[in-house]
């Protein structure tokens, strides 16, 4: 565990040293805020409410999601598959601790170094540009932390499976595009899933992808009851555990290919 | 001389193609998941429109004229000016590798646009083509003969528009060295924009892209004269034939400014 | 004969924009950055004959790449002359660079995804190289470089001294009467560094093409070069033969001597005892003061000499002493 916090605090380090990267990032993630809103202002032209969802809330839909982008490295994260190609796969599975959380570890504070350097800032600007709803209790802010770590863990162990396929084959990124690609609809980041068909909805709802941000978004908005809301947080822990365990097996399935292989 | 450059084009060109080929399994893959990717956001908003109607006065179909119309001239200019995105273009500078270019005799701006030719973006083409397929079953166009000439210019003049700001993002890296991703505002966020009709967006930005940028020229107002729909801001009606006088100023004059830095780089380096 | 390379007054000055520190320093950079300037390559004199092959060292950072780029034609100088072959080499680049050879060994002029021979086939298209010529040099160079195992070998999958080779012949394909050289040893393994060294000795020697070379590898230089020029600061340290180097900067002999008893004192004026163990002890001498005859015939008058060595001080030990003691500083 000190070894895990370690990783963490240094992983978090490195993040905040890149620091025109970060403003730089933050200015395109609000551009693309804007516009995405206008889109939804639009789509609503004058319908006080669709579906439960308001004006309102699917602008700070738009802050929400645009805000996430980084910490949930929505448009692709490649650190393993790099690390299984470039061959230094070998000296990470003989380091003192397991392949998984030692990536966990790394990617939890990236994630929150990402998170309050391009989400946090990224929502308050938004807040000045836009009429936004907020949490309205404690218990939903409570709620919402709860639903963000666990967005985080879900969209991990996912990007962590996609990840593997490079054991498989030298030319995964293809295929990793298109699984992150996947993320981008099912998972309520390109339009909030409340918005689409319910057959679509109910689609969505046996697949992870929902854990990954639609969670966050409905208890940011308030549109659950509290049992929902529990219900859902569970959900999301129970996909986290899920993915955990299949990528583990993937993982295990992926070693014994390189070795076969001998790498 | 020209027909050396042209030649010399289609040598490197040729190279960049055939490597990218040589495995066409998993090149169709590539360009199968580049184009899914990108379809994914107009997919989203098709299914969404169910429970709405429209976006700013505008239905799916119309909306699917400017979106396709977007897509197809960005995954050409994206193809063509593969070697001056300036993502690439950062690192080409950084590794070396336009010093290696400037050490042989050719032109330089030549041997960039040869060195890099990104197939992939087949798919983006495809889909905007599928795209354009659907605008014109759900609101079809009647293509008179001013319409079908036009059509391929306004084209043409987006390749300009944007290819220009790939290459003017691309010198600024002269002086950066790091990559700027605000220059991504202007070509993704400028191709964003346009998928959708202008008016929708907040009145400073609009102004912004019509005085500064003229980026409302090149896709909204030829769309404007396809769909025959009034224009809301009230510009001249020459308005929509702009496009080819946006494109090729943006463009010449990024030219300009790729000359200066080019000169800026000799005079400095890094 | 006439200069080949003619460099007067040359002076490089960059005008660097310094990071800021902390996230205010980072929004501050974005607007009005923080310049410094630099001055890489400070007035910068010298001449080269045809067919010279000359090393131009110095330690990292001494503007010696600054040169190199200054010469190929790739930067243009603050102030000052250079004309190579009669031209300049900042003006009309393509001409420029169509009449001298580079071979940057950090990085490959060749297609990454071709195979050998096509890259050359596109050399031979931009620096339009008669057929006839072409092939002359081709199979001349394959002989030499022994290319034929991976000609037709992608060069992506080559080894470094493989490509090092390739690049070689693809700098000589169009018969430039100059030759720049970056470090061409760099990473290479002893067989490898020995070849290219043979192949670049034979092309200044058959060919009379006149090449600088950089490297850090002084094997290099004691290899090929008759003449060094030393450059540290951006300022001209020394320009002359390797001997006169040796002469000027040499440190001092070394001598090894075996006894064949043991004695307690074995020490000897005109030169000072470095070690003494056992049988075996190393003195160090002046040439200037006392000759290795001199010295070994006072030392067999005194004590039983089974075997002995005379070392001469490396090269390596001179230009060490001339970085890092700054011996050519007033």
């Amino acid at each position: 565990m000190r070894l895990f916090l370690k990783i963490l605090r240094l992983s978090f380090r490195r993040q905040l040293t890149y620091r025109t990267a970060t403003l730089a990032g933050l200015v395109t993630n609000l551009f693309f805020g804007v516009l995405r809103a206008s889109v939804l202002i639009a789509l609503f032209n004058a319908q006080p409410s669709v579906n439960g969802l308001t004006v309102k809330g699917a602008v700070t839909f738009a802050g929400l999601t645009q805000g996430v982008i980084a910490y949930l490295s929505i448009f692709g994260w490649w650190d393993i598959m790099q690390s299984i190609e470039k061959g230094s796969i070998g000296a990470d599975l003989l380091k003192p601790m397991n392949f998984f959380t030692y990536w966990l570890a790394q990617d939890i504070g990236r994630a929150a170094a990402q998170f309050v350097t391009r989400g946090l800032v990224l929502m308050i600007a938004f807040g000045f540009l836009f009429q936004i709803t907020l949490p309205a209790s404690p218990a939903q802010w409570l709620a919402f932390a709860f639903a963000l770590i666990l967005s985080g863990l879900v969209s991990f162990a996912w990007r962590f499976i996609i990840n593997l396929a490079a054991f498989w084959s030298p030319n995964a990124i293809g295929f990793g595009r298109f699984a992150f690609s996947l993320t981008w609809i099912f998972s309520g980041f390109a339009m909030p899933l409340r918005l689409f068909p319910d057959w679509f909805q109910q689609f969505c709802a046996f697949t992870p992808f929902p854990a990954m941000i639609n969670t966050v978004i409905e208890i940011f908005l308030g549109t659950l009851t509290p049992p929902e809301t529990l219900q859902a947080l569970l959900l999301q822990a129970a996909w986290f555990v899920g993915l955990s365990i299949l990528s583990q097996f993937i993982l295990k399935a992926g070693i014994r290919r390189l070795v076969i292989q001998g790498g | 001389m020209l027909r050396r450059l042209f030649t010399t084009y289609l040598k490197f060109i040729q190279i960049q193609i055939l490597s990218q080929i040589q495995y066409p399994f998993s090149f169709l893959f590539d360009v199968f998941t580049n184009g899914i990717s990108l379809l994914i956001f107009f997919l989203s908003l098709s299914l969404v429109l169910q429970r709405f109607d429209n976006v700013g006065g505008w239905r799916l179909g119309e909306i699917a004229f400017l979106w396709g119309t977007a897509e197809i001239a960005f995954g050409l200019m994206d193809m063509i000016f593969s070697g001056f995105d300036p993502d690439s273009f950062s690192v080409m500078v950084r590794q070396g590798t336009l010093d290696q270019m400037l050490l042989r005799p050719a032109n330089i701006t030549i041997q960039i646009f040869g060195s890099r030719f990104i197939l992939r973006r087949l798919g983006r083409i495809a889909e905007g083509l599928i795209i354009f397929t659907i605008s014109q079953v759900l609101s079809p166009i009647v293509w008179t003969l001013p319409r079908l000439l036009f059509y391929p210019v306004v084209i043409f003049s987006q390749i300009l528009f944007f290819g220009g700001l790939f290459i003017a993002g691309s010198t600024i890296t002269f002086w950066t060295i790091e990559r700027i991703e605000a220059v991504n505002i202007l070509t993704y966020g400028g191709n964003e924009m346009i998928s959708y009709p202008m008016h929708i967006y907040p009145d400073w930005l609009i102004k912004f892209f019509t005085y500064l940028i003229p980026l409302i020229f090149i896709n909204y107002y030829p769309a404007l004269f396809f769909l025959g729909k009034p224009d809301p801001f009230g510009m001249p009606a020459f308005a929509p034939f702009l496009a080819p006088l946006a494109g090729l100023g943006v463009f010449l004059a990024s030219l300009w400014f790729w000359k200066f830095g080019l000169r800026y780089y000799q005079g400095t380096g890094s | 004969m006439n200069a080949i390379i003619k460099v007067e007054h040359l002076s490089k000055t960059f005008e660097i924009t310094q990071s800021q520190k902390g996230w205010s320093g980072a929004l501050r950079g974005l607007i009005k950055p923080l310049k410094k300037k630099i001055a890489a390559v400070k007035e910068v004199s010298f001449e080269l004959k045809p067919g010279e092959l000359v090393g131009y060292l110095g330690p990292n950072g001494a503007g010696k790449s600054t040169t190199l780029k200054m010469l190929t034609g790739l930067l243009v100088p603050t102030s000052g002359v250079v004309q190579v072959n009669g031209l300049v080499p900042w003006r009309d680049r393509t001409k420029y660079v169509a009449s001298i050879g580079a071979v940057f060994g950090q990085r490959t002029t060749l297609w990454w995804d071709l195979p050998v021979q096509e890259s050359f086939d596109l050399i031979q298209y931009m620096y339009r190289i008669p057929d006839k010529r072409y092939r002359h040099n081709m199979d001349l160079f394959r002989d030499i470089l022994g290319l034929d195992p991976f000609i037709n070998t992608p060069v992506r999958s080559l080894s470094l001294g493989q490509r090092m080779r390739a690049d070689l012949c693809a700098a000589l394909l169009h018969d430039p009467k100059l030759l720049f050289l970056d470090e061409p040893t760099i990473g290479l393994d002893v067989v490898a560094k020995d070849k290219i060294r043979q192949f670049i000795k034979h092309v200044n020697e058959e060919r009379k093409t006149t090449i600088i070379l950089t490297t850090h590898d002084l094997q290099d230089v004691e290899k090929l070069c008759e003449r060094v020029i030393i450059i540290d600061h951006g300022q001209l340290l020394f320009d002359g033969t390797l001997e006169a180097l040796n002469n000027r900067f040499g440190g001092q002999r070394t001598l090894q001597v075996d006894f064949a008893e043991t004695y307690p004192d074995v020490s000897i004026e005109g030169a000072g005892l470095i070690s003494h163990e056992g049988l075996q002890a190393t003195y160090q001498f002046d040439r200037d003061i006392l000759s290795a005859s001199d010295l070994i015939s006072r030392l067999s008058n005194r004590y039983k000499i089974s075997d002995l060595s005379v070392r001469e001080p490396a090269i390596e030990d001179t230009i060490r002493r001339i970085y890092v003691d700054k011996l050519l500083e007033n």
